[in-house]
């Protein structure tokens, strides 16, 4: 009864210039000067190619871009609840291999692409992101994190860093760092658990070929695959709007954020540089994290530090808990 | 060829499915609805039925993924009973704001606290007001029959909205009658394939559920009433297609039994229609004018048909086998509508809501010979209570003895 359901193989990039100037991102959206998550968009649906389905659970790109009669999606484009991403890529990913199957669909099987935020894809999107990959079904998991809810006014999220000041984690006399706990790992989560799944990436907007070039080895899979793509976000981060890129590149140079693949149990890693810079470097950049002391600053590098013996693997020695702490 | 069956609710909801040839499904278990899905599960892996079988992990993920396949362009079978009903709440406007017409069983169930695993109707009934079509049957033919009859109602273009295709737990679930399956073929004549105007294509994109600006809102709802209000048309044309089709004498809306000469009446949707059913016989013989007047539709809701209906009589007992706590009548969700169907009528009948058959409690021969009386009183008063929790009022008491 199964029948070969075929899917693109999309080639890789080895520069821009081999990347269809054609956009499928377009005006019509309302997001802020030096958007990261915007930046996302615009380069993974240029590594799409085109024959695509995106789903965008809310978050920040769904009410920044969507305006009724106006939107910048030149593609089948469906928003989802923030927490049913996953599910309903899950929907559209089995209507599509059984109308195929059947023959009342001709082609090949779109690319469906879920566009979640942190929150969609490891906080309340969590479950449904989890059965998608753990189920197997061909569809792409984008989280294009800027560690925060972006969309309500700069909310504490399960990516958000140790000593960010958001809305929910504001410093104060009682917890002086704001921000007390250290993210999830967003892909340790995926490799962990889901059998089903061979390709997961860590990338960055400072890098945009490898970024197409790993949405495009995920879309090659047969199966769910998972992007982490670090989205600096100016409004959140409060840092100067011209300075994302710069801000994505001091992440990698300082071990903030790490780009790696990890393909069928193998990890290789991109953009290693040759010696660390300290991470009170990225940090002091942005006004989120501007209330830290010292020791605060140590805290985190020591948490990287930890990070970096092993990169994308789990820290060896586990931070300390906030109850610990008590 | 048609043939005739011996089967329970669940097993009666999964053949309608099979027949509406369904091509992606996806279930999480709860009982009482979980023998639907046992049933599918078997048809999918023999091969009896070609569709993905997709395992939620979660109602709220179960109707996403219907929603979700409906948006591609599939048929899809979901379903549910009690809390996972309620659980999966957020998803119900979406697919009924998206116009995506899939189908979810829902064979009911009480809600917590405490746990209880019997028949009741609040679970769906809290999701009235989301857009969904909504109705009950009262036995596996017509839970078979109506699994086939919603999805044309659904699918149809001047309608396009989801199914919540109901079935009291246990009482009609998993309680097996003697029914008629129908040929394949002939189900195939009747409902057409799911051919949706706007899937999601990459050929021919579209955006499906932007945000709006607020002065927005009302000019996209209003097409969503706009629906309801063709819905009821469709709906009478379906069924009586389906009659003619398949021999079945439905009533597109209010299903009568004795009316014609009552006095007083008993109204209410699902599985207890059957035991009010053989209470009038008793009671007619007893010389109380007493008919069945049974709800097939609570969304959309048919106003004229019930104020037609229950204008033929003095007095109506509501049963209402849901709970609206502090709701208008302190009774259920049924009698308020009925009043307010009822509320042009020159000469109204007196409305009183009856709680009965909560939790799963049977309705029984005596509670209906209570509520009679009741009933009889209130032809002679001119009044009754708003409502009447059954086997806890002095008056519903005294009767018993």
């Amino acid at each position: 009864m199964a029948i070969e359901v075929k899917t693109q193989n999309l080639e890789m990039a080895k520069s821009l210039r081999q990347v269809s100037q054609e956009e499928h991102y377009v005006p019509g959206h309302r997001t802020c000067q030096g958007c990261g998550p915007a930046l996302v968009y615009k380069l993974v649906s240029k590594a799409t190619g085109g024959n695509a389905i995106f789903l965008g659970p809310t978050g920040c790109m769904y009410v920044a871009n969507t305006s009724y009669l106006c939107a910048p999606f030149a593609y089948p484009w469906m928003h989802t609840q923030i927490t049913n991403g996953g599910a309903v890529a899950s929907g559209i990913e089995a209507a599509y291999q059984v109308l195929i199957r059947k023959g009342k669909y001709k082609g090949e099987l779109p690319s469906i692409v879920v566009m979640a935020g942190d929150g969609g894809a490891i906080d309340i999107g969590l479950q449904a992101m989890s059965a998608m990959m753990y189920r197997g079904h061909d569809a792409l998991f984008v989280m294009y994190d800027n560690e925060s809810y972006a969309n309500t006014g700069i909310q504490v999220s399960p990516a958000t860093p140790y000593g960010a000041n958001t809305t929910f984690t504001p410093p104060g006399k009682n917890v002086p760092e704001g921000r007390v706990l250290f993210p999830k790992d967003a892909p340790q989560l995926v490799i962990g658990g889901h059998p089903a799944v061979h390709f997961v990436a860590t990338a960055s907007v400072a890098y945009p070929v490898d970024l197409i070039n790993k949405v495009r080895r995920g879309l090659n899979y047969k199966g769910p695959s998972f992007v982490h793509l670090h989205a600096p976000c100016p409004k959140g981060w409060l840092f100067p709007a011209r300075k994302t890129i710069e801000v994505a590149k001091l992440a990698i140079q300082t071990g903030m954020w790490v780009n790696y693949t990890w393909e069928n149990g193998e990890y290789t890693y991109d953009h290693t540089p040759k010696e660390y810079k300290p991470v009170k470097e990225y940090m002091k950049g942005q006004y989120r994290f501007n209330h830290l002391s010292d020791a605060h600053y140590a805290k985190m590098q020591a948490f990287i530090d930890a990070r970096l013996k092993a990169p994308g693997k789990p820290v060896a020695i586990p931070v300390q808990g906030p109850r610990e702490q008590a | 060829m048609a043939k005739e069956v011996f089967y329970s609710g669940c097993a009666a909801a999964a053949y309608g499915a099979k027949d509406a040839r369904v091509e992606v499904i996806s279930s999480y278990p709860i009982r009482p609805y979980t023998g639907i899905m046992m049933e599918l599960s078997k048809l999918v892996a023999n091969g009896e039925l070609d569709a993905e079988f997709v395992l939620g992990e979660g109602e709220h993920a179960q109707v996403s993924i219907a929603y979700g396949a409906s948006a591609a362009g599939a048929r899809a079978y979901t379903g549910s009973s009690g809390v996972g009903v309620v659980y999966a709440m957020e998803c119900y406007s979406p697919a009924a704001g998206g116009r995506l017409p899939c189908q979810m069983a829902i064979a009911d169930r009480a809600l917590d606290p405490p746990g209880d695993f019997g028949s009741e109707h609040t679970d769906v009934m809290s999701a009235r007001d989301q857009g969904w079509i909504m109705g009950w049957a009262e036995s596996p033919q017509e839970v078979y029959d109506n699994t086939i009859m919603y999805y044309r109602i659904g699918e149809d273009h001047r309608v396009q909205l989801p199914q919540f295709c109901c079935q009291d737990g246990y009482f009609v679930s998993h309680i097996p009658g003697k029914m008629q399956m129908e040929d394949q073929k002939a189900v195939d004549a009747f409902l057409p394939a799911y051919n949706p105007p706007h899937p999601l294509n990459p050929q021919k994109p579209i955006n499906h559920g932007p945000q709006i600006f607020p002065d927005q809102g009302s000019a996209i709802n209003v097409q969503r009433a706009v629906a309801f209000d063709d819905v009821e048309a469709v709906i009478s044309e379906v069924v009586t297609d389906y009659n003619k089709a398949f021999g079945r004498e439905y009533s597109p809306f209010v299903d009568e039994y004795m009316m014609d000469d009552a006095d007083i009446c008993f109204f209410l949707q699902g599985g207890h229609a059957r035991t009010a059913r053989y209470a009038v016989n008793h009671l007619r013989k007893q010389g109380v004018k007493v008919g069945v007047s049974r709800l097939r539709f609570m969304r959309p809701f048919p106003t004229a048909a019930v104020a037609a209906s229950l204008s033929k009589v003095k007095a109506v007992g509501v049963i209402e086998t849901n709970t609206s706590y502090g709701g208008v009548t302190r009774g259920g969700n049924i009698a308020p509508e009925a009043r307010a169907a009822c509320y042009p009528l020159d000469k109204r009948p007196v409305i009183t809501s009856f709680m009965a058959g909560l939790g799963g409690e049977i309705v029984t021969l005596n509670e209906f010979y209570s509520m009679a009386k009741v009933l009889s009183d209130a032809v002679k008063s001119g009044k009754a209570n708003a409502s009447y929790w059954m086997n806890f009022e002095k008056e519903v008491l005294d009767t018993h003895k």
